[in-house]
């Protein structure tokens, strides 16, 4: 693993540091070649969005510095030396692996769980293999990562549950109702924020949308928008005993609907049940409306405290996540070093054979056909059983990934090694 | 009531209650998946049971109080796999299979006392059949009542904790009760006609039978509840009095001849 990561996030860096270092997507491309070019990296992928820049790639001639890469962001941004040190991060080999998988599996995301970041990190990565910059390391790195993510988001609920109005709005919506298919909506008002949720919830299927509203004109053209129908404003009761959701956000000041009537209302709906969403401020709706059976009642406080509840649930969620993380870091690393080790093997038994046979070269004459090819096998096999000791040695030594990288170097420089890669 | 594969049920179910307790608290899939192959495998085991057991006696096994507490058990098992089948509902296992444990634990519990020979008839079978598999619907009805409860008051007190994140919808849990309470009532009312028939034929004075009159009044409780769900709509907070008293009717009904005496022990 020779992997070195350097980047800044939302943690690290105000958004005026980010955006001085973002990278254009049109931009990537040149970026990489220089990156290959100019700053001898081998493999380069740049990951860049609002919340994060980020640089991955392999430094030549196995050097695991990242000063490299510092040099790369400060000449391409045209900024002066030191001024980025107390915002960057530097990770390399096994913290490289991690910090990846993290990403990937939205784990480090300003919110967390949220999907987009997956996909920036494919294109981030179509990038690099457009350019030729992702080589052997990069594109295994990726593809176990595209798979922790898809493991982490099948495995875990981490991002299940709804974290903006809109999206609790259809998550309730879909506690109370079931599917939203074929479900109708009542828009009472024309609030901005009743249009996303709204909109949302259409998302999710419901198809029948009702508006109303003191001023007609604007009634109608709400349901223009959405497709819907307008009705007249002393119409809102009878539609109301129809739909399956409503949501009011007007501009008046008192409340809209009272208790009583809502009371008669639900009896008129035979007891089915009814999502009502307040989303005015001040409230359209007497909070007391909330009592009465199967109307459940939702302003912008509760939605928030929604919101606050499944935040929760994602950060217990995140903690098994990050267990899955771990685990496959782990996995990920013991197998790039047994590779590392099959090489190794296969490279030792080869340089030791080579040595054996120039021997038995010099001394072709001393020996008949038949003595040569024996003596041939004998040395093989010498070289081999000469190869064990390292092999095992090298098996043995579980654990530490710095030592084990330390010690396949020795061995290379002892024999006299190349690496090919 | 013993036999291997009815020990194997029991502990079969055991497995699938413990992994329901599990998943239902930490909610990770694999355990979900262990609980239902334990309850489909302990379901296939108790239906071999049952054959066995009829093949072994040379009729219905439905004879004795053991019996039906067993078949009891097995419909309870069957309206599991209709609702999952049917509604996905992963958190029903949870509730339905500590009832289950119970039936089967009782069979150990209870003396058999066959019902004579001369008794014996085909309506008979089909009475005890049918009121068996009603039973077990009301379960799931009681069950499914119960949970539509918990969601709802969740819901209301908008505070999504325990039970917001691990139930289905109201809808669902809904129209759960309403299939379940439709076709358990349907049962039930042909299990009594079956039962009224073969009562005219071999027992005289049944009209004042404890359990009899007990499963009219459950049957009266359980057509009140349609009635007003149909009509008026109840369902939830409404229903749910209506909801418990029929499944405690039920219960008594179930033991009212154990207690009281009187032959109709099941």
């Amino acid at each position: 693993m020779k992997l070195v990561l350097v980047g800044l996030n939302h943690r690290t860096a105000p958004i005026e540091v980010r955006e001085r270092l973002n990278f254009p997507e049109d931009r990537i491309p040149e970026a990489l070649s220089r990156l290959k070019n100019d700053f001898g990296c081998e493999e380069a992928l740049i990951l860049s969005t609002c919340n994060r820049v980020e640089v991955l790639g392999r430094p030549q001639d196995g050097c695991l510095r990242a000063d490299r890469f510092k040099d790369f962001l400060y000449d391409f941004h045209n900024l002066q030396a030191p001024c980025l040190e107390p915002y960057l991060y530097t990770f390399s080999e096994r913290e490289t692996v991690h910090h990846v998988f993290r990403v990937a599996s939205s784990l480090d995301s300003m919110v967390v769980g949220e999907p987009q970041i997956l996909g920036q990190l494919k294109r981030a990565y179509s990038l690099a293999t457009k350019a030729r910059t992702s080589g052997l390391l990069i594109n295994s790195l990726m593809h176990r990562a595209f798979n922790v993510a898809k493991r982490v988001r099948t495995e875990t609920r981490i991002s299940s549950s709804a974290v903006s109005i809109s999206y609790v709005a259809v998550e309730l919506a879909k506690k109370i109702l079931g599917e939203l298919t074929s479900r109708s909506i009542l828009i009472i008002g024309a609030g901005k924020m009743s249009e996303l949720a709204v909109k949302s919830l259409m998302k999710s299927g419901i198809s029948r949308v009702f508006v109303t509203n003191r001023t007609p004109a604007k009634a109608e053209e709400l349901a223009a928008k959405f497709g819907g129908t307008p009705l007249p404003f002393a119409e809102m009761f009878s539609c109301l005993a129809q739909v399956d959701i409503a949501i009011v956000s007007t501009s008046a000041d008192g409340y809209v609907l009272h208790k009583p009537e809502m009371q008669q209302l639900i009896r008129r709906r035979k007891y089915r049940p009814l999502f009502l969403i307040d989303i005015a401020v001040p409230r359209n709706v007497d909070p007391a409306v909330n009592d009465i059976e199967e109307i459940f009642l939702y302003d912008i406080d509760d939605m928030q405290a929604v919101i606050h509840a499944n935040m929760e649930e994602r950060r217990r969620e995140a903690e098994s996540a990050e267990a899955i993380v771990a685990e496959e870091v782990e996995a990920y690393v013991r197998r790039t070093a047994s590779r590392q080790t099959g090489s190794l093997v296969a490279e030792l038994r080869r340089r030791l054979e080579e040595i054996c046979l120039t021997e038995l070269e010099k001394n072709r004459n001393a020996f008949s056909a038949k003595e040569y090819e024996r003596v041939e096998r004998m040395l093989r096999t010498t070289a081999h059983r000469l190869a064990h000791p390292f092999i095992l040695h090298l098996k043995n030594l579980d654990g530490d990934p710095r030592q084990y990288e330390h010690e396949v170097e020795l061995i290379k420089k002892m024999f006299q090694i190349k690496e090919k890669e | 009531m013993s036999g291997l594969l009815f020990n194997l049920a029991t502990s079969t179910y055991a497995i699938g209650l413990i992994s329901s307790a599990i998943f239902f608290i930490y909610r990770k899939k694999p355990f979900f998946r262990v609980a239902l192959i334990a309850i489909s495998v302990g379901f296939g085991i108790h239906t071999a049971f049952l054959i066995q057991r009829g093949i072994a006696t040379g009729q219905c096994p439905l004879v004795d109080l053991r019996d039906s507490l067993a078949f009891f058990a097995w419909t309870v098992s069957l309206c599991f796999f209709i609702s999952y089948v049917r509604y996905r509902v992963q958190a029903l296992g949870l509730f339905l299979l500590p009832m289950i444990a119970v039936l089967m634990l009782g069979t150990f519990l209870v003396r058999s006392s066959p019902i004579p020979e001369v008794l014996r008839s085909h309506w008979m079978y089909f009475h005890v059949l049918c009121l068996a598999l009603a039973y077990g619907m009301f379960f799931v009805t009681f069950v499914a009542g119960l949970l539509y409860l918990f969601q709802e008051r969740e819901l209301k007190s908008k505070k999504p904790q325990t039970f917001y994140y691990r139930l289905p919808s109201l809808d669902l849990l809904d129209n759960l009760f309403y299939k379940f309470l439709i076709s358990g009532f349907v049962f039930m009312t042909l299990g009594l006609l079956a039962g009224m028939i073969w009562a005219e034929q071999k027992w005289t004075d049944w009209h004042t039978d404890a359990k009899v009159i007990a499963a009219l009044l459950t049957w009266c409780i359980y057509l009140t509840l349609i009635f007003l769900r149909m009509s008026a709509g109840w369902r939830g907070k409404r229903a749910a009095v209506i909801n418990v008293a029929g499944f405690l009717s039920v219960i008594i009904t179930f033991l009212s001849a154990s207690v009281l005496g009187g032959f109709h022990k099941f």
